[in-house]
């Protein structure tokens, strides 16, 4: 074991034992958490208003394409004319300066492409990990010797200059979110692959395991049956993690002007222009970021929430660490 | 386990080394098969665009970029190696192993520019890192102890705060607030440590903040569950029935139950960050490796893109050797393999 | 005109500030040329520091990599070279001028001969006279492939030139040039394949300033380049990163006319953001008050926040330099082959929706004309396709019918990826421009290297693209003849004539014009072929930049030329 074993979250400790700790509990203890709902209903919120942005948008009247000249005042730069980024009765959230965009619906659109890169990447994550993972942790020595070094590797890398070259080396015509999916993916799984390692290592000298295996059991169906529902718990617990963290590397692309293609909104891309105007036009910057902000911040809080309610044993123990914590509950 | 040498730190060591060089080759045998694919042609860029074919042809061999990828890759292993010369029009010029060769653009030799950048980096890193942990450590030291309250929320939520704002954000908010708004400090703008130190303090202050704040979430969220985790064993419950006093109690045994994974992923991520925050370079001009790469990327600059891709796969590689050693010294439960 | 430093760092721009307005320099409209020169502070004195704040950092600093348009802005502190440009403000800054040759030059009957007389007592940093020999010595190892990265010009017309590779042992062949001759210490000669009267123009670049033999260090030189002006460098570092100046104690204010070198020392620092640099000018605290960015122009939203700040409007200065952004066809593909559809187009482009996306009205004039709109080009207006401000849809539809396409088109336009000039805003404001005219735009974007590449491609160059070009000197030559000189098409290289013309008649006027050696007469035959050509539509000229410069509070003389459109920085005062 290594440091990076440690320090993954959810790695160095033991799962849970035994096959699907109780998802119904589960359940039932993150309901009973205020903040792991307002986060969920936030999400919810959220990921409503990116499902229906073409209704959204057809409700308020306008597109996030349609450039708008009369909205601006061209000879101070582009910036938007009436107060707060000129918001109105039919630019709910007022307009991007220079085009006179609608910001609202650039905003909703731009939740598409950035929770769906961002989910799309964490799958693919998460599969690559799992499956690289599992298969050092159960193959041979040598095996595990070059997964762990491989994994090793894409833990170094410097994702933001290998994610450039890729970027540029694929045809144009390729999709890019799908190119942001499965550039994130492939560069980033280093910290799954890690975690299904140690939990499967420990995971396989467990007892439930080992009697799996003694019972005839081919190794396929001891991953299949035993190992990979142990595995959900410290699994979902890491992607609730890489989630937002994929939310924030997709805007850092994006802002880096690799992102998604002009004219498709994304939140990161309004961002990248959108710093310079944060003095002129402060609602500009305000709301892309602001949006960023809550969600990852709601992904976040629900993640944490769904670590606790998914291993009891460890609210349990860290209950019994704190004196306040004797009265409560 | 069985251990036939008689020193395991050496085999340890020799072990990590072999497979440290063996990771850093094929890293840059795919970094050079990835950029030979990338648009641009590297001699029309070191020319000028204004370059005529029969110029750039010209350029084209003095790079040595007419010969196949192969050979060029080989040429890049002997430089590494035994080093290189390469005309420096009135001279030869020797660049002596490690030669990681010469970038196109600017004819510098890339051991040179990342000599160059490495203080600036290091600068950052090693500020940044005073700040993390500090913050992190305060902010998760007392969430823990004041589990449940009011105080753990608002920590709790700032320390996300830290994580949920984008780098290039906080950086430019801090900017903005502290430089323009209520001109607390001038605009940073890069002097060395050595020319320097005060002035070099002075214009680092904000670089360190904003990457330390970006940072510090993580670290927060570490010494949180680590603490609670140690205050959850049974020694510290036997201490605690024995009336030890709950100060006493935590500054004796929870920190330092808490602290080395804390100071573990502090060495990992000083050695991904000796690669440069790249965002944070280049928010504040700081003239650091992450920067030169960004800039390499962009203009093709294959030997100054390898080159500081395998400084920072080294960082790395070191960084994790550290970070396993620290660990294994403080705690006995990590056995080095 | 220079764009390798642009593209090699547009990471670095865009990622933080967009619409670094092209960077290098700057564009013209004889009116309101800045030149709010140290108002209430006096006369300009001599001392003090000057503080120059860039994005881009000098990594080039020897005089043969530099490509720059006459003779650059802080090179120009430390090379001197044969003529240079007249150092005033607005249009009179356009003349060419002599720097360290007695005049602009001597043409021999047919313009293929131009000798040169050096002024008496120029002197090196280092005390030693400056004569012919180094002069020529900094044209030979211009050649080399060292230190390529200078203007094509001395090329193309230096009888041998296109074979030559320089004075160093590695360049193949003959190890001098034979056609510049240096009969005696003061006179030079160069001797042109065909004639050329804009010679006096080229000698401006830093490839003529001199570089002594026994000092040369190859491609170390830029280090520590040995000064024939007012200030040497006293510290280059992290490759032009930052750059000390100190006073030339041999550079003598009477042998030069043009360099005003009020401050004592000059300490260039880059590598800064374009926002952080506008910043800490507008602050003007500490050293930045006596600050200048050479590099750096205000951005949309810079100017929307000052606004009606009279404090900070007064520091700031409007620069013109020739410059156009079009939107180029390439008639092999089609539907651009057909004259119609170029026409269609622009009648139908908006022109105010494209300068609103690169910033408003303050930052970009309409243009209808491939020349830039100054006298020194021979800018002629004409308006071939009146679009209006907003285009006009129902004129373009109408030609469309004409051309068989009565129920509109589809065509696609290639943009670069990176924000600014070429990027999508501008791709996008075209898009929804041509679309009330039935014109659907697919838009196809390209990372900025790639588009770069492709823009230029001799062989694939996209049907419909956004493009710019920029003056290397106010002149009408450089600026038509690599777009639409049919000789000057490249087959495996960086073609720049897109539309492929090769028109024998154009051609010729291209030959006749570029004899004349009165600079003013040929101005006016360029502007007239500049009207004749854009009767083909080949072009659809959107807009020349404009340029806001800001600086420091307590900055004198700022002089802002249409040559470079950038403050002076040879004139600058900070006492």
């Amino acid at each position: 074991m290594t440091v990076q074993d440690v320090l993954t979250p959810g790695a160095g400790e033991p799962a849970a034992p035994g096959p699907a700790a109780g998802a119904r509990g589960a359940w039932r203890r993150l309901r009973t958490r205020p903040s792991a709902v307002v986060a969920g209903a936030v999400l919810a919120a959220l990921i409503l208003a990116a499902i229906a942005a073409p209704l959204l948008t057809a409700i308020a009247g306008q597109d996030p394409y349609t450039y708008h000249d009369e909205l601006v005042d061209s000879a101070s730069g582009g910036a938007p004319k009436g107060s707060f980024g000129g918001v109105s009765g039919e630019h709910w959230l007022g307009v991007e300066p220079g085009t006179g965009r609608d910001l609202f619906a650039r905003l909703v659109y731009g939740a598409r492409v950035s929770l769906l890169v961002a989910a799309g990447a964490t799958v693919l994550q998460v599969v690559i990990g799992v499956s690289v993972g599992l298969a050092a942790a159960l193959g041979s020595r040598w095996a595990d010797q070059i997964l762990s070094r491989v994994t090793d590797v894409m833990v170094a890398l410097p994702m933001l200059v290998l994610a450039i070259a890729l970027t540029t080396v694929v045809p144009d015509d390729f999709p890019r979110p799908l190119l942001l999916v499965l550039v994130m993916g492939a560069l980033n799984w280093g910290g799954t692959s890690r975690v299904v390692r140690a939990q499967t290592l420990t995971l396989r000298r467990l007892d439930f395991v080992a009697a799996a295996r003694l019972g005839g059991s081919g190794p396929l169906r001891v991953v299949r049956r035993e190992l990979l529902p142990s595995l959900a718990a410290p699994v979902i617990t890491y992607a609730a993690i890489l989630l937002p963290s994929n939310i924030v590397l997709e805007a850092s692309l994006s802002f880096l002007g690799i992102g998604v293609k002009p004219p498709t909104p994304s939140w990161g891309q309004m961002l990248s222009t959108a710093t310079t105007w944060f003095r002129a036009d402060p609602m500009y910057v305000l709301l892309p970021s602001g949006l960023l902000f809550v969600t990852v911040l709601a992904f976040t809080v629900l993640g944490d929430a769904v670590r606790t309610a998914l291993d009891p044993r460890e609210a349990s123990r860290l209950r019994v660490g704190t004196r306040k914590e004797k009265t409560r509950d | 386990m069985t251990d036939r040498f008689p020193f395991p730190g050496v085999r340890f060591a020799a072990k990590r080394l072999l497979g440290a060089v063996l990771v850093l080759l094929v890293l840059s045998a795919v970094l050079y098969a990835l950029f030979y694919l990338v648009p641009g042609d590297p001699a029309q860029l070191a020319c000028g665009e204004r370059c005529n074919p029969a110029q750039v042809a010209q350029v084209r061999e003095q790079l040595g970029l007419d010969e196949p990828a192969y050979a060029q890759y080989l040429h890049f292993l002997q430089g590494v190696f035994a080093g290189r010369d390469y005309s420096a029009g009135t001279s030869l010029q020797h660049c002596a192993a490690p030669c990681l060769g010469l970038s196109h653009q600017n004819d510098q030799q890339v051991t040179t520019l990342i000599v160059e950048g490495l203080p600036a980096t290091a600068s950052l890193a090693f500020g940044a890192m005073v700040v993390w942990l500090t913050l992190g450590v305060g902010t998760g030291l007392l969430s823990a102890l004041r589990r449940g309250g009011a105080t753990e929320r608002v920590l709790t939520v700032l320390t996300l705060a830290g994580t949920g704002t984008p780098v290039f954000i906080l950086g430019l908010l801090l900017l903005m607030a502290v430089c323009a708004y209520l001109q607390w400090l001038p605009f940073p703008s890069y002097v060395p440590l050595s020319q320097d130190p005060e002035q070099w303090a002075w214009n680092m202050l904000l670089p360190w903040l904003t990457l330390g704040l970006f940072e510090s979430a993580k670290y927060a969220r570490l010494t949180r569950s680590s603490t609670l985790e140690v205050l959850a064993e049974d020694h510290i419950r036997t201490f605690r029935a024995y009336g030890v006093s709950e100060r006493a109690v935590v500054a004796r045994h929870a920190l330092r139950g808490a602290l080395p994974p804390v100071i573990a992923l502090s060495a990992l991520d000083l050695g991904s960050m000796m690669g440069g925050a790249m965002l944070t370079e280049q928010l504040f001009g700081l003239p650091g490796l992450g920067r030169l790469l960004i800039d390499s990327v962009r203009s093709v600059d294959l030997p100054v893109v390898v080159g500081v891709v395998l400084v920072i796969g080294t960082a790395v590689v070191l960084a994790n050797a550290v970070a396993d050693v620290l660990y294994a010294l403080a705690d006995r439960r990590v056995v080095l393999t | 005109m220079r764009e390798r430093r642009l593209i090699s760092q547009r990471a670095t721009v865009t990622a933080v500030s967009l619409a670094l307005l092209g960077g290098l320099a700057a564009c013209s409209g004889p009116k309101d040329n800045a030149a709010n020169s140290g108002e209430g502070g006096g006369k300009p004195a001599k001392g003090g520091k000057l503080t120059v704040l860039n994005s881009e950092a000098q990594s080039d600093f020897d005089p043969a990599r530099l490509y720059t348009s006459g003779g650059g802005n802080v090179p120009s502190l430390v090379f001197r070279t044969l003529t240079t440009r007249n150092r005033a403000a607005g249009a009179a800054g356009t003349k060419v001028v002599p720097d360290l040759a007695t005049d602009l030059g001597t043409p021999s009957k047919n313009a293929t001969v131009w000798t040169y007389t050096l002024k008496e007592g120029l002197k090196f940093e280092d005390g030693s006279a400056i004569t012919s020999t180094d002069i020529k010595y900094g044209v030979e190892r211009s050649f080399a492939a060292e230190l390529s990265g200078g203007a094509p010009y001395l090329r193309d017309w230096l009888i041998g030139g296109d074979t030559y590779q320089g004075p160093y042992e590695s360049g193949k062949g003959k190890k001098t040039l034979d056609s510049i001759e240096t009969p005696d210490e003061r006179t030079i000669v160069f001797k042109l394949k065909k004639p050329v009267g804009d010679f006096p123009y080229l000698a401006t670049q830093t490839q003529f300033a001199p570089v002594p033999k026994d000092k040369d260090t190859g491609t170390k030189y830029e280090e520590h380049p040995v000064s024939s002006g007012p200030y040497k460098v006293v510290k280059n570092t992290n490759d032009g990163e930052r750059l000390q100046l100190e006073r030339n104690p041999h550079w003598s204010e009477k042998a030069d006319d043009q360099r005003k070198a009020y401050a004592d020392t000059v300490d260039v620092r880059s590598g800064l953001d374009p926002a952080v640099i506008n910043q800490r000018l507008s602050t003007s605290s500490g050293d930045d008050a006596s600050a200048v960015t050479t590099d750096t122009n205000l951005g949309p939203a810079e100017l929307a926040q000052i606004g009606q700040d009279k404090a900070l409007k007064s520091r700031v200065g409007v620069g013109h330099f020739g410059y156009t952004n079009y939107l180029a066809f390439n008639p092999k593909v089609k539907p651009f082959d057909k004259p119609e559809v170029r026409q269609a187009i622009s009648y139908a482009i908006g022109r105010s929706s494209v300068i609103n996306a690169v910033g408003g009205s303050s930052l970009a004039e309409p243009a209808t004309t491939f020349l830039p709109n100054q006298k020194a080009f021979g800018h002629t207006p004409y308006n071939h396709f009146p679009a209006g401000k907003n285009g006009n849809p129902a004129k373009a539809k109408e030609v469309l019918a004409k051309a068989g396409y009565k129920s509109g088109l589809t065509v696609t336009l290639t943009h670069s990826t990176d924000e600014g000039e070429m990027g999508p805003k501008v791709a996008s404001a075209v898009q929804q421009s041509l679309a009330k005219a039935g014109i659907t735009v697919k838009l196809k974007g390209l990372e900025g290297n790639a588009y770069n590449e492709k823009r230029w491609a001799a062989a694939d160059a996209p049907g419909f693209f956004l493009s710019r070009w920029g003056a290397d000197w106010p002149a009408g030559y450089p600026f038509l003849a690599p777009i639409f000189d049919g000789r000057q098409i490249v087959k495996d290289g960086a073609n720049f004539n897109n539309a492929q013309l090769n028109d024998p008649a154009i051609n010729k006027e291209f030959d006749e014009i570029h004899e004349l050696t009165d600079l003013n007469a040929a101005a006016e035959r360029w502007g007239a072929l500049d009207q004749k050509i854009g009767e083909q539509a080949l072009t659809v000229p959107l807009y020349h930049p404009v340029y806001q410069r800001l600086v420091g509070k307590d900055i004198k003389n700022v002089v802002i030329s249409d040559w470079t459109g950038v403050l002076d920085i040879s004139q600058v005062a900070v006492k």
